[in-house]
């Protein structure tokens, strides 16, 4: 996402991640990544149980889309960092507009179940 | 009526990874946000 940050700029979007953990674990995280947005801590899960946001369990570690979507990250030369204290955690990606309009949602079902960035700009008109 | 996702955030406040407050709402006040949920870090 932070290679796309310029495109959305261009649409004149704000951009921001939520994250677990704490504000070490974070501020190392942004150094490490080198990500210039917002890097929002959300210890207690509130966000993201408001969110919908799901947990996986251990079976989906053994699903064959989890191994196709590690292989996917490693090819584009992504790799993980600290798992943190709730690694089952599963992450989302939404587009909000002014007066609390949904643009676009996307909750995680499993491991590598991530909206693209195209998906993304498309719901920013 | 069923309140949306951005309703529901909009008066939370997280704070930064440097310690700032932030009311996730005024992120998209005035122009769309893109927010991310990590995984993990």
């Amino acid at each position: 996402m932070r290679a796309k940050e310029s495109e959305f700029q261009r649409k004149g979007v704000n951009l921001a991640a939520i994250g677990l953990g704490d504000a070490t674990y974070a501020r190392m995280f942004r150094e490490d990544a080198h990500i210039d947005f917002p890097l929002l801590i959300d210890e207690n899960r509130v966000a993201y149980r408001a969110a919908g946001l799901r947990s996986a369990n251990i079976f989906h570690l053994l699903r064959s889309d989890n191994a196709e979507a590690r292989k996917r990250a490693s090819a584009a030369g992504h790799r993980q960092h600290k798992l943190g204290k709730n690694p089952f955690q599963l992450g989302g990606s939404f587009v909000f507009g002014p007066g609390n309009a949904d643009l676009f949602a996307h909750v995680s079902r499993t491991f590598g179940d991530n909206a693209s960035v195209e998906d993304l700009l498309g719901a920013i008109k | 009526m069923p309140q949306s996702f951005a309703e529901s955030l909009a008066p939370m406040e997280l704070p930064d990874a440097d310690g700032r407050a932030v009311r996730l709402g005024s992120l998209w006040e005035s122009r769309p946000a893109v927010m991310v949920f990590l995984r993990h870090y």
